[in-house]
């Protein structure tokens, strides 16, 4: 069983193309029209990446994300009609851990999947040694991370965006290098995709968000994780 | 950032001269008004209040004099013919002295004889026109003159008939006062109206200056509210709804930047539309083609060079299409700018590694190694982009590119070796749908947009761009772009333009 991608766009020539495309790409493509049949669709089997059209009748994208993303951690890449509207924040802001412009190559598309489903690098292949930093306990082979001996729910991106600041703690991260390390980009990938998942991530590890303790911004640098 | 052509006009309105400004004309009219209004009012009454006081000092001086001049008449009677010069002269003298001089006035009498009688006075000190009228039969005659030494004195005679001692003829009694005093003190009342009428104009002028700034502080409000819209904020309205006549303004104002925010909201939402069913179809043909790129190998010969050509165009295409996209989001002043802060040097080897001309060495001074600017980082990587492809198109490739920070601003710098552009087109070349020479329709993506939109890039950053002859000698263009580093930012920020 290959790996599953559910496409959500009411475009009906649009969605027939792309399936083609994804499908000499060599993924399993199952369709959806609308965001209401997307979330039917995903609740009886889910994917392995979601793919949404912002612009769609019914319920729009922003909120089938906002779904998806009550229940699962599943990798979902946004479909946008431009990159400088705010739509690409709002989307990100609902949950969604990329974004892609409209036309794009589906060839690109597969880049982004294959760079998402890559697991989350832990400093030594089979290392199961565990991160800590201060009441953060990160352990990347498990893909876990607990505060307080509590478990965190991150989604696979905020995930492998801490792991990569863990795996030197202290260090300075330029937004490059994280869209490089992280979502696979090079170096013209949007920034705004490393902010709005430092926020999310700081929603989730900080005790007061405004005030962060563990991933701070180093001024005009980038982001590091607090030791 | 924008620099809108309608500021400029604003400062010149400002250089003019300060008397052209309303606010000093009004100021100017308002001290003119009280100047002339307090110098009407201070003159007449100084005019009155000086008639009222010699009217007072002149009528109680008359009045004594009268008093006077009966008792004088009745000491007469004590005169008998027989009474010896010598007596006669001390009569006088102690007359004089018996009777009240308040404020100092001075007695003399005329005899029929033509003598006069004075303890002070002598006969050219009765000036001739109070002779001349009692000559002429009045029994009391005034005369207000000018003495000798230029004061002022009032005198007042009486005609005293039928003296006994005189054989019946009559005798004149003179009395004169000087009004000297009086007249010092409406010296110092005109020095007082005069100040008087220079502060009242001062006040005038302040009370112009306040009220014309007052009347005037809507338009301030109009023009900040201007400034706002010409900065992009269309949600700016202007509220002066406090002042009835003003209300008026204020709703045209705030009716037109509706109707603006109307059309710009129109463009863009037309901008979108268009965007969205240019976008639908190339999604689709884009996808297509791909498919049928991957499945080249098993198409027959000219199927596999028209799907090469049909891939081309589709990328040429879709260029186009985001290049008009972009022009009309400019024309409609919808383009939001990502601020990021990024390395100079970094910057451009990655913009230079993505395009697909030869290796372009960068060259930069090592002070400048790691310099930092604030802009969108993919729309500058745009400009380069266009202008190493202008260099490739025109000018046989780009042969460098450097970059050198100058205070606040760093100016990037590409080279080519092409023929150069000519003094005249240099301008020109940066306007939409110009191209330089014929170019080369069929291998290029141009449309005469690449350089227009470098220059509105540039713009929108608060930067310019402009070509020159190489600097080194050589035959060649250099396009220079200059740009504001700009300030530190944290986070990616959008700015609307």
């Amino acid at each position: 069983m290959g790996t599953k991608i559910l496409t959500v766009e009411d475009d009906e020539r649009i969605r027939l193309a792309v399936t083609l495309a994804l499908e000499e790409e060599g993924w399993d493509v199952i369709e959806a029209d609308s965001g209401e049949r997307a979330l039917e669709t995903f609740a009886s089997s889910p994917a392995d990446v979601v793919l949404i059209d912002i612009m769609l009748p019914g319920i729009d994208g922003f909120e089938v994300c906002r779904s998806i993303r009550r229940g699962s951690d599943v990798p979902i890449i946004m479909v946008t009609a431009r990159a400088d509207t705010h739509d690409v924040v709002a989307g990100l802001e609902a949950g969604a851990d990329d974004y892609l412009t409209k036309p794009f190559a589906p060839k690109e598309l597969s880049a982004r999947i294959r760079a998402m489903l890559r697991r989350a690098r832990s400093t030594e292949p089979g290392d199961l040694e565990r991160i800590k930093v201060g009441e953060l306990e990160i352990s990347a082979d498990e893909g876990m991370v607990l505060k307080n001996g509590t478990e965190l729910h991150l989604t696979k991106t905020e995930f492998k965006l801490l792991v990569e600041l863990a795996s030197q703690p202290g260090k300075v991260f330029s937004r490059e290098v994280l869209l490089e390390r992280v979502w696979g980009y090079d170096y013209f990938g949007d920034g705004r995709l490393v902010d709005v998942h430092v926020r999310r991530l700081r929603t989730k590890v900080e005790d007061d968000p405004a005030s962060p303790r563990y991933v701070v911004t180093s001024r005009g640098l980038g982001y590091k994780l607090q030791p | 950032m924008g620099k809108q052509p309608w500021l400029r006009g604003h400062r010149i309105w400002r250089g003019r001269r300060v008397w052209q400004s309303l606010l000093a004309r009004v100021t100017l009219t308002y001290a003119i008004g009280a100047l002339l209004l307090s110098s009407i009012m201070a003159g007449a009454s100084f005019v009155l209040a000086q008639n009222q006081l010699l009217a007072d000092r002149e009528g109680q001086h008359l009045e004594q004099v009268i008093f006077n001049a009966k008792d004088i008449r009745e000491r007469l009677e004590a005169l008998t013919p027989e009474t010896a010069a010598e007596e006669v002269g001390t009569f006088y003298e102690n007359a004089f002295k018996g009777l009240p001089h308040p404020n100092g006035s001075q007695s003399i009498v005329l005899l029929p004889d033509g003598d006069t009688k004075s303890l002070s006075l002598t006969r050219p000190d009765i000036p001739a026109p109070i002779v001349g009228k009692i000559r002429a039969g009045t029994q009391v005659a005034e005369q207000r003159y000018e003495k000798a030494d230029r004061s002022i004195s009032y005198m007042v005679g009486v005609r005293l008939d039928d003296v006994p001692f005189y054989d019946g003829d009559g005798i004149i009694y003179y009395e004169t006062v000087s009004l000297a005093e009086l007249e010092s003190t409406l010296g110092s009342l005109r020095v007082i109206l005069a100040g008087v009428a220079v502060i009242s104009s001062l006040a005038g002028a302040m009370l112009g200056y306040y009220s014309a700034r007052r009347a005037l502080a809507p338009v301030g409000r109009i023009s900040g509210a201007a400034m706002a819209i010409a900065g992009g904020d269309l949600t700016t309205k202007l509220d002066l709804q406090a002042d009835r006549d003003l209300s008026i303004l204020s709703d045209a104002f705030n009716n037109m930047v509706d109707a603006v925010a109307t059309r710009i909201e129109r463009e863009e939402r037309f901008t979108s539309d268009v965007s969205h069913e240019l976008r639908s179809p190339l999604m689709t043909l884009a996808a297509s083609v791909e498919v049928l790129e991957r499945r080249k190998e098993s198409l027959p010969d000219v199927a596999q060079q028209a799907v090469d050509l049909l891939s081309q165009d589709l990328h040429r295409f879709q260029r186009l299409v985001e290049d008009l996209l972009e022009v009309s989001r400019l024309e409609a002043g919808a383009v939001k700018l990502q601020l990021s802060r990024f390395k100079l040097a970094e910057f451009l080897e990655n913009v230079i590694a993505q395009t697909k001309s030869a290796y372009v060495e960068i060259s930069f001074s090592g002070r400048d190694a790691n310099s930092s600017i604030t802009a969108d980082k993919r729309r500058l990587a745009q400009v380069m982009t266009n202008l190493i492809e202008n260099a490739e198109k025109y000018g046989n490739g780009p042969s460098g590119v450097s970059f050198e920070v100058i205070g606040d601003k760093v100016r990037i710098i590409v080279e080519d070796d092409g023929p150069g552009v000519p003094a005249s087109q240099r301008e020109r070349i940066f306007e939409r749908f110009r191209r330089m020479g014929a170019g080369n329709r069929a291998s290029g993506t141009g449309f005469g947009l690449g350089l227009s939109l470098v220059a509105e890039h540039a713009r929108l950053h608060g930067g310019s761009v402009w070509v020159t002859d190489r600097t080194d000698g050589r035959h060649g263009a250099q396009f220079v772009v200059q740009l504001p580093l700009g300030e530190h930012v944290d986070v990616v920020e959008e700015m609307a333009t």
